[in-house]
């Protein structure tokens, strides 16, 4: 059974009426995908190309118009599927008056965990989440970024085999989102597989081990993250010191071996490493 | 599954406990019903603990029809629109135990409404029973009693009523798209079924002229809504204005149970079907 992928989908199609005169639209198109077990992959794409409808259809929400798909080697309507996923969807809203701790349990009794294991499986789930300290309060006080926080304790509380986050930093400060990106990484030393939908693509770059990249409900790029982005005709060597002599000698030895320098200049940090390095607290 | 519908209807309970609409409502009732207190002299010359007595019985079914109508329409469709649904339903939760999660949360809700109305109605006959039965006594009439026992099963018959009411409301709000159209579609079916006592009537008439036509159709109506008025007997019970048949309320009990089984089957199967 583990050798089978976390999702498969073959050929999937989803066709929505809109308007009165039911005109079709095409959220999703012929989609073939197959996402391997242990992994971190990231679904990507503009807003409106079919991603969330995707993730919804695997999950059993929504009907597929065709096609067939299955959710660790199951029917996605199966109790037994469902018992091994968690999910977080985009911008999630929870009952405001219950406190983190009240809602992780909550979600841990639907999941079907044993009564004798809910305060603990809660507890590991806040933790997870560094959502401890925070558990006491009710989920009507929390910030954007907690309540994303939470949502992932309530999608782990139950120990699941693949986890499903639906734009997990949508609306988080970079602290926050790093964060996130943390909590995404110790799931995947613990062994499970994670479908990150996101618009970050330097966090999706950073955690995912392969990607696909979808367009107007098509797949249009599927691979391991190093293989789609490197380019294999260009090489990159950073230097330190370099004179203009030593630049001068350096062009001229490469030359001669038949390779041009295409460009010299500093290399960058990304603005997010730098807000993040100046910005080292939380405001949660 | 009884232990997923419980957390899901004990969540619901608390969230409705919450809203604004419901101590807006219960506050309207209660107004409505000490309102009665001072007018009770305007009684019609039936009697002040019939009328007030109809005035309390009305006002607990008309505002609890209004909530049974709209909370659960509102909860459903709160949970729909904020996402929370996905959260729930990708758990192995059953679409059938979501929504009866919500219907018990919400008749438990009812319950609590109609008991402490009708707590408040009672309070109110059993503080003017003496004077009333004092003024009977000097004019050497029966005087009216008020029943503890029979207020007790018209909030049960009420609650059973209002229950009904929920569970068309959540089928309508399975079928429909909007909150509003739930709201507009269910209050009509609730008016249907308060009325259906006429297509009864006029049915059972014999000397009522109809076309075959009208007779499918009336027959139609009476198998389609469950008959709401036949609820209508508080002041029976409470004041024991006239007698109730032995086996009534269980009889009613046992219909409400058959409608509330068949009206949350259809609504169930109508949920799964559903694109959230």
């Amino acid at each position: 059974m583990t050798d089978k992928p976390a999702i498969s989908v073959q050929d999937l199609t989803k066709d929505f009426r809109v308007g009165l005169r039911g005109v079709k639209l095409r959220a999703v198109d012929h989609l073939t995908l197959s996402i391997p077990r242990g992994q971190v992959y990231g679904l990507l794409g503009p807003n409106g190309c079919g991603k969330s409808t995707t993730l919804k259809i695997v999950l059993g929400l929504v009907p597929a118009t065709s096609g067939s798909f299955t959710l660790l080697g199951h029917d996605s309507a199966s109790p037994e599927a469902r018992a091994r996923i968690g999910f977080l969807p985009e911008a999630p809203y929870f009952h405001r008056f219950l406190t983190g701790r009240e809602l992780v349990r909550y979600c841990a009794r639907l999941s079907g965990v044993a009564s004798d294991r809910v305060d603990a499986a809660t507890d590991e789930a806040l933790e997870l989440a560094s959502m401890t300290e925070a558990g006491n309060r009710r989920v009507g006080t929390y910030s954007k970024g907690m309540l994303q926080r939470i949502g992932l304790a309530q999608a782990v509380v139950h120990d699941p085999e693949l986890i499903v986050l639906d734009e997990p930093t949508a609306g988080v400060d970079p602290v926050g989102s790093a964060a996130i990106g943390k909590m995404i990484q110790a799931m995947r030393q613990r062994g499970k597989t994670i479908v990150l939908c996101s618009h970050l693509l330097g966090q999706v770059e950073q955690v995912c081990d392969r990607i696909a990249v979808m367009d107007r409900g098509r797949l249009v790029l599927e691979g391991h993250i190093d293989e789609v982005l490197a380019q294999r005709g260009v090489h990159q060597i950073s230097v330190e010191g370099l004179t203009p002599a030593a630049r001068q000698a350096a062009e001229e030895a490469l030359s001669s071996h038949g390779a041009h320098v295409l460009k010299v200049d500093h290399p960058r940090q990304t603005l997010e490493d730098l807000f993040r390095r100046l910005v080292t607290g939380s405001r949660d | 599954m009884f232990s997923r519908i419980f957390w899901i209807a004990r969540v619901t309970f608390l969230e409705a406990l919450r809203q604004r609409f419901l101590a807006f409502l219960l506050l309207l009732a209660a107004a409505f019903i000490l309102g009665s207190v001072p007018l009770r002299s305007i009684d019609f010359g039936h009697g002040e603990l019939k009328f007030l007595a109809d005035l309390g019985f009305g006002a607990l079914f008309l505002f609890g029809s209004i909530l049974a109508v709209v909370l659960p329409a509102q909860l459903l469709y709160g949970e729909i629109d904020n996402r929370t649904a996905l959260t729930l339903l990708a758990k192995p939760v059953g679409r059938g135990e979501f929504l009866l999660g919500k219907f018990f949360g919400s008749w438990a809700v009812l319950g609590v409404f109609t008991f402490a109305l009708t707590g408040l109605i009672g309070i109110i006959l059993l503080v003017r029973e003496p004077d009333v039965v004092a003024r009977a006594m000097a004019l050497q009439v029966v005087p009216p009693e008020v029943s503890v026992v029979g207020l007790f099963e018209h909030a049960l018959l009420q609650w059973l009523r209002l229950g009904i009411i929920v569970s068309l409301a959540l089928l309508v709000g399975s079928l429909a798209q909007t909150f509003l159209y739930t709201v507009v579609v269910g209050s009509m079916a609730v008016l249907a079924s308060q009325l259906v006592w006429i297509a009864q009537d006029t049915l059972a008439n014999p000397e009522a002229v109809l076309s075959t036509l009208m007779r499918g159709a009336l027959w139609l109506t009476t198998r389609i809504f469950p008959n709401l008025q036949g609820y209508n007997i508080g002041e029976t019970l409470v004041l024991g204005q006239s007698t109730v048949l032995p086996g009534t309320v269980s009889s009613l009990c046992l219909s409400a149970a058959v409608y509330l089984v068949l009206i949350l089957f259809l609504a169930c199967t109508a949920f799964r079907r559903r694109e959230i």
